[in-house]
């Protein structure tokens, strides 16, 4: 026991040493805040009702022409500024415009438009991605023509202003953001969780290959048996895991007395019940993931040999990331569920559901403990490959070697030779 | 009894047989060569008398019996591979170490301060390791080695990579810790070095013992198996010889077990060309005696050494 707390401190001492380690622990949330504080603002300039012309008048890079053959345009709203549209009598005195590079576009409404509802856009040059631009601006102006009312005419353009977002999860308090916390805190639960569990998970990886590199394992392990030395580095590792959380979650907490609506209403998930769900999903997800990166590391006789495959093994908890939208969609579907059930990709799915939506109470606990037990049975495999003659082999790492290993075949170095 | 005796140990990997059959005593307080070609099973047989690779077959007794978590920390090892935490201070790493064989931080430290000192190495010790010269670096390894002031002490080639002064400093304390009554079982390629300092030797090839006694008895048992000569002409390529080297002005020739030297003088006589001014028996050094054995055994065992 006295070896293993040696072996804790030792890791914690290293890695909170070094100053790339804080560099991480500092940058990361800095990340995450700037992009809260980037989306608010955005959301800000993008969504708010008088600001409906903001939208448009992006659309409106040039001056553009209108010739009105059916006399519709009567006005223009009071959020579009009178200079964006320049009106010509006729479609020559346009055309003689547009071929002076007075104006890049002209808009034909036909005498007919009521009848057809057909409007010519004429343009100086031909671009395929001219078609593909939005003619919200236009559209806008003809709607509040045609209606008279410009406040319904923003309607049509943006039919719900004033979204309201109430998060159904458990403690979750409502808050008005116009939909950009939906996505903001679970896809930022989601990374976090990511980035902590394979930050921690290869510092195991690195932390068995350094000492493999820098051949200090020979010496260790007539001070230590292999499995104290895995034991001592998974906790330490776990340790600082925790540690990196505790100063995210300090430091967001502290946030919450500042910052912007969104990023408030971010941190209004950091609830007891969340925090403790968090941590014991953290806690078996970074050891399910560190033993499976230090059994490669054990395999490995260099740092570079075994990243090559930590993706591999990093995978399942990867792709939940590529599917966030679906825990912003649908945060009870079928898929999120499964995800948040699969041990391997539970730690982030379930702690991304639970910010996202009410989940039924007993799928936390289901998932929590099919994660629990698959952490076991990986902390076993894991045992079998920490010896001394992987440890001390500098054997390449190849796919039949690793699979060898797996099945307790035969490695290059010879037949399993187990340390007690 | 003896501090580490191993007898009839055998180890394989795959289908390669490291250790075959090796048995050895080493008594306290002596310090024994454990000597072999490359590749001859000589850290598969520390490994083994460490713990770190269980034998096949065969028994070994450490401190009085079968090793145990306690006893580890009764001994001191300083691999051929070596290293240390590359980018950590060495102070650290060297407390690190020590407190991992059982030390109290307040012992460690006190007694590393008194090691630094002598090695020269107290002024650097905040620094990272990575910055010291590979000699500091040998000489901090020799230090973690020692700190915990072991009853037995394994060093694989201590004196690699080490300067002359440096080289006697390391060779010093391998005889004070002799006199302290402390067990070295030393590993090296460096025969003078063996000759000086060691009581007996075993010497291992191709995993299995072909030489072991007091070093004095086996010069003794092997005198007429070298030859000097001191004289004019080509002496290589003699029947019977082994290796023929130079060292100043005379010729010393390591002859094949079973040859005579009176069958070399013989074929000298025969030879066209040759001049001998002096020839004599030499008592062989312990370089001939491991030239003359390690390739007598490859040449039953059919191996090409180069």
């Amino acid at each position: 026991m006295r070896n293993i707390l040696l072996v804790i401190k030792h890791e914690i001492r290293t890695t909170i040493g070094k100053r790339s380690f804080w560099i991480m622990t500092f940058m990361f949330p800095v990340l995450i805040v700037a992009l809260s504080f980037g989306s608010q603002l955005l959301a800000e300039k993008s969504f708010a009702n008088e600001e409906v012309a903001g939208v448009l008048r992006s659309e409106a890079a040039a001056i553009t022409g209108l010739v009105d053959e059916a006399g519709l345009i009567l006005h223009l709203p009071p959020d579009v500024p009178a200079k964006l549209l320049q009106t010509f009598p006729n479609q020559a005195s346009a055309q003689i415009a547009l071929e002076a590079n007075e104006l890049d576009r002209y808009y034909l409404i036909p005498e007919d438009f009521r009848q057809t509802g057909e409007v010519i856009l004429v343009v100086s040059d031909y671009s395929p991605l001219a078609n593909l631009s939005s003619n919200t601006l236009f559209k806008y102006i003809i709607d509040a023509n045609l209606i008279g009312d410009d406040a319904l005419a923003r309607l049509m353009i943006d039919p719900t202003p004033n979204e309201v977002f109430y998060p159904q999860a458990v403690d979750v308090q409502a808050e008005d953001d116009n939909g950009v916390t939906s996505f903001l805190v679970p896809y930022t639960t989601m990374m976090l969780f990511f980035m902590l569990i394979s930050m921690t998970g290869n510092m195991m990886l690195t932390s068995v290959t350094k000492e493999k590199e820098n051949r200090t394992m020979e010496v260790l392990l007539l001070s230590l048996r292999p499995r104290e030395l895995m034991a001592g580095k998974l906790l330490g590792l776990e340790i600082v895991a925790l540690l990196q959380m505790s100063i995210w979650l300090g430091g967001g907490l502290l946030a919450q007395g500042g910052g912007g609506q969104v990023l408030r209403s971010s941190l209004a998930a950091l609830t007891p019940s969340f925090v403790l769900w968090a941590l014991a999903y953290l806690m078996f997800g970074y050891l399910l993931y560190a033993s499976i990166l230090g059994a490669l590391g054990s395999l490995a006789p260099t740092a570079r040999e075994g990243a090559q495959f930590s993706f591999l093994v990093m995978l399942p908890l990867f792709i939940p990331l590529i599917l966030n939208t679906i825990f912003v969609e649908s945060p009870n579907g079928g898929l999120a569920t499964f995800l948040s059930l699969f041990p391997l990709s539970a730690p982030t799915s379930m702690v991304t559901r639970l910010v996202s939506d009410a989940v039924p109470a007993w799928q936390p606990i289901v998932g929590l403990v099919g994660l629990a037990v698959t952490t076991f049975f990986f902390i076993s495999l894991a045992a079998r490959f920490f010896r001394a003659d992987t440890l001390l082999s500098s054997a390449s790492l190849t796919r039949q070697r690793l699979l060898g290993a797996l099945l307790g075949k035969e490695n290059q170095e010879g037949r399993p030779s187990r340390l007690r | 009894m003896p501090t580490v005796e191993i007898s009839h140990i055998s180890k394989s990997f795959g289908s390669t047989r490291a250790v075959d059959d090796v048995s050895f005593r080493v008594e306290k307080g002596e310090i024994f060569g454990l000597l072999g070609p490359n590749g001859a099973g000589k850290t598969t047989t520390i490994r083994i008398i460490l713990d770190i690779f269980k034998p096949d077959s065969g028994q070994v007794s450490v401190l009085d019996g079968s090793l145990d978590e306690t006893k580890k920390n009764r001994i001191g090892y300083l691999p051929e591979e070596r290293g240390l935490y590359k980018d950590q201070k060495l102070e650290t790493v060297l407390l690190y170490l020590g407190t991992l064989k059982g030390m109290e931080m307040s012992a460690a430290n006190e007694r590393l301060g008194e090691w630094l000192h002598r090695f020269d190495l107290y002024q650097h010790r905040h620094k990272k390791v990575q910055e010291l010269s590979r000699g500091m670096q040998q000489k901090a390894q020799i230090i973690a080695t020692l700190l915990h002031e072991p009853d037995l002490i394994i060093v694989d080639e201590p004196f690699l990579g080490l300067d002359p002064v440096n080289t006697r400093l390391i060779k010093e304390i391998i005889e004070e810790q002799r006199f302290a009554g402390r067990t070295i079982i030393m590993s090296t390629h460096q025969m003078y070095q063996v000759e000086a300092l060691c009581n007996r030797i075993v010497l291992v090839n191709h995993g299995r013992t072909v030489l072991y006694g007091e070093v004095e008895q086996i010069k003794r048992d092997f005198a007429g198996n070298a030859v000097v000569i001191e004289g004019q002409g080509d002496f290589s390529d003699l029947p019977g010889v082994l290796q023929t080297r130079r060292e100043n002005s005379d010729w010393h020739l390591a002859l094949q077990p079973g040859t005579n030297p009176q069958d070399v003088f013989r074929a000298l006589a025969a030879r066209e060309g040759i001049k001998i001014e002096r020839f004599e028996i030499a008592e062989p050094s312990l370089d001939d005696i491991f030239i003359s054995v390690v390739k007598g055994d490859d040449e039953v065992e059919g191996v090409d050494n180069g």
